[in-house]
């Protein structure tokens, strides 16, 4: 029978240590093993009989398991703190060796028999995991929008330069046109090469602008069937993330007929991280902040609508909404719904807006083709 | 002959117009589909150059509206936009002609020739 130590005499105090989640074990100054609770017993896989009067260090991984025997000499010898009533993250070891995070607080008693020390051990993997996994789709979603907002950028960008460029080509060419046919209104023959060379540099920049755009219209979206629902979740679980979330009403109504939807799926859960966004950032000030997500399928279409309690947009704000560099923000780029539009149109779909107004907030609309058809090969032009 | 320009850019459209008329063209200019269809109906000997972008009727339905004339004018379409979205966007149409912004005045100016 494991020699128990007067600490955890009380019959009690035993009880809770058996049906306590989180780990608990007591040892002494030489760090020999006296109570090793049920919960150590599923975390480590041990049975209490296995461990008890042995070392601790059995539990840790070796390189750990050095440092804790000089930890504990060293506070015996000093008095100074490393972990004792601190609690800190460590690394515990499995009976099959697997290493595992787990979240640990000593605590230190004067008994009878000694010093001993009793740990509070709780199991992190999950949360771990969790952690992890977030971080990984934060990481990806971070450096695919990077690249793909450089693309779109440079492809929205070159369709809004398109209308001023082509409107100085044609002046110019009016000019040059009038005045070479015209002798009344003819111009010195260094004021019409300069008017040339202004023509050829506009064509210059034009020709930039085509290789800017080409780029990105070769790319077509590299379609594998999604669960959209899932995506949702995710891009929400993503924008959630790290937010004051307290008052915030999130309301999903989603259609579970869309799990097959043949999409791109980080540039589209890109575009809803982008709305969701947009969102949390719409009802911030409002009283009530609600964010209503609604997935459905209508006219061959997936459709997805995100209504917030924000203030909405005002009609003359809407015509520029989608154009590059269009922000209210601080520090906000005004890129978001540019780059979701455009992926949307990429994928044959579109991304609209109803602005609300009259107490009601912003509705976006992302529609999505169910069927990628025929239409997606185009015609030929010129 | 009267080209008619359907263009809601003003800059697109008024160096368009100046342009056709420094080539000595007659040019009526409207900046929305509505004002083309409420103006004088374009005629057979007439060129009508219309943008896909407009902002109150698609560009591809005031073209659908001038082949289906008795008469038809000639047409040439102008866009800003992604080829996918003309391809998409006038499919169906045969044997019509897409100039891409930056539109260049020759290119135009041997259209009409
Ligand atoms: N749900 C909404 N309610 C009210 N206004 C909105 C909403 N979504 C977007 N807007 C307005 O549209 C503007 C443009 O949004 P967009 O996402 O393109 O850029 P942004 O959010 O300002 O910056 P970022 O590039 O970081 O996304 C915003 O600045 C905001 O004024
Ligand atoms: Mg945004």
């Amino acid at each position: 029978m494991p020699k128990s130590s007067p600490m955890v005499h009380e019959a009690r105090l035993l009880g809770i240590l058996d049906t306590a989640a989180d780990g608990i074990i007591v040892i002494n100054a030489k760090a020999d093993i006296l109570v090793f609770n049920k919960a150590c017993e599923a975390m480590f896989g041990y049975a209490a009989s296995d461990v008890l009067g042995k070392n601790i260090s059995l539990l840790m991984p070796s390189d750990f398991s050095v440092d804790h025997d000089r930890y504990v000499s060293h506070y015996l010898e000093t008095g100074e703190r490393r972990i004792i009533g601190i609690g800190r993250e460590v690394r515990g070891k499995h009976a099959d060796g697997t290493v595992f995070p787990l979240e640990l607080s000593v605590g230190e008693a004067q008994t009878p028999d000694g010093r001993q020390f009793i740990g509070v051990i709780r199991d992190v993997r999950s949360r771990k995991a969790v952690e992890q996994r977030l971080n990984q789709l934060q990481a990806q979603l971070v450096n695919m929008a990077r690249v793909q907002a450089i693309d779109e950028m440079g492809a929205a960008i070159a369709h809004e330069l398109n209308q001023p460029l082509t409107a100085v080509m044609l002046y110019l060419q009016a000019v040059i046109r009038k005045t070479s046919s015209d002798t009344a209104s003819q111009l010195a023959p260094q004021t019409l090469e300069i008017l040339n060379k202004a023509l050829r540099e506009a064509e210059r920049a034009g020709g930039i602008i085509q290789r800017m755009r080409h780029s990105v219209e070769r790319r077509e979206p590299e379609r594998q069937a999604c669960d959209l629902n899932a995506l949702i979740d995710e891009a929400l679980e993503l924008v959630l993330l790290g937010h004051d979330i307290e008052g915030l009403q999130i309301v999903r109504d989603l259609d579970a007929m869309l799990t097959h939807v043949h999409v791109d799926p980080i540039p589209i859960q890109q575009v809803l991280a982008n709305l969701l966004r947009n969102a949390m950032e719409a009802v911030r000030k409002s009283d009530r902040r609600m964010i209503k997500i609604q997935s459905m399928v209508s006219g061959g279409q997936a459709i997805v609508n995100i209504e917030d309690s924000g203030p909405g947009i005002p009609p003359d704000g809407l015509s520029n909404l989608f154009k590059a560099f269009a922000t209210t923000k601080k520090s906000g780029l005004g890129l978001g719904l540019m780059i979701s539009r455009s992926i949307a149109q990429n994928h044959g779909g579109d991304l609209t807006v109803d602005g609300g107004g009259d107490g009601r907030g912003a509705t976006f609309s992302l529609r999505l083709p169910l069927i990628v058809g025929s239409h997606e090969q185009g015609i030929a032009d010129q | 002959m009267v080209i008619h320009i359907v263009e809601d850019d003003p800059g697109v459209n008024e160096s368009l117009r100046v342009l056709l008329q420094a080539l000595d063209h007659v040019v009526i200019s409207h900046s929305t589909a509505t004002a083309l269809f409420t103006a004088p109906l374009p005629t057979q000997d007439d060129l009508v150059i219309v943008d896909l972008g407009l902002p109150d009727i698609d560009g591809a339905s005031v073209i659908r509206w001038l082949k289906n004339l008795s008469a038809p004018p000639r047409v040439v379409a102008i866009s800003g936009q992604s080829q996918k979205l003309i391809d998409r966007a006038l499919k169906g149409f045969q044997a019509l002609t897409v100039l891409r912004k930056p539109l260049s005045g020759d290119a135009l100016v041997s259209f009409i020739a």
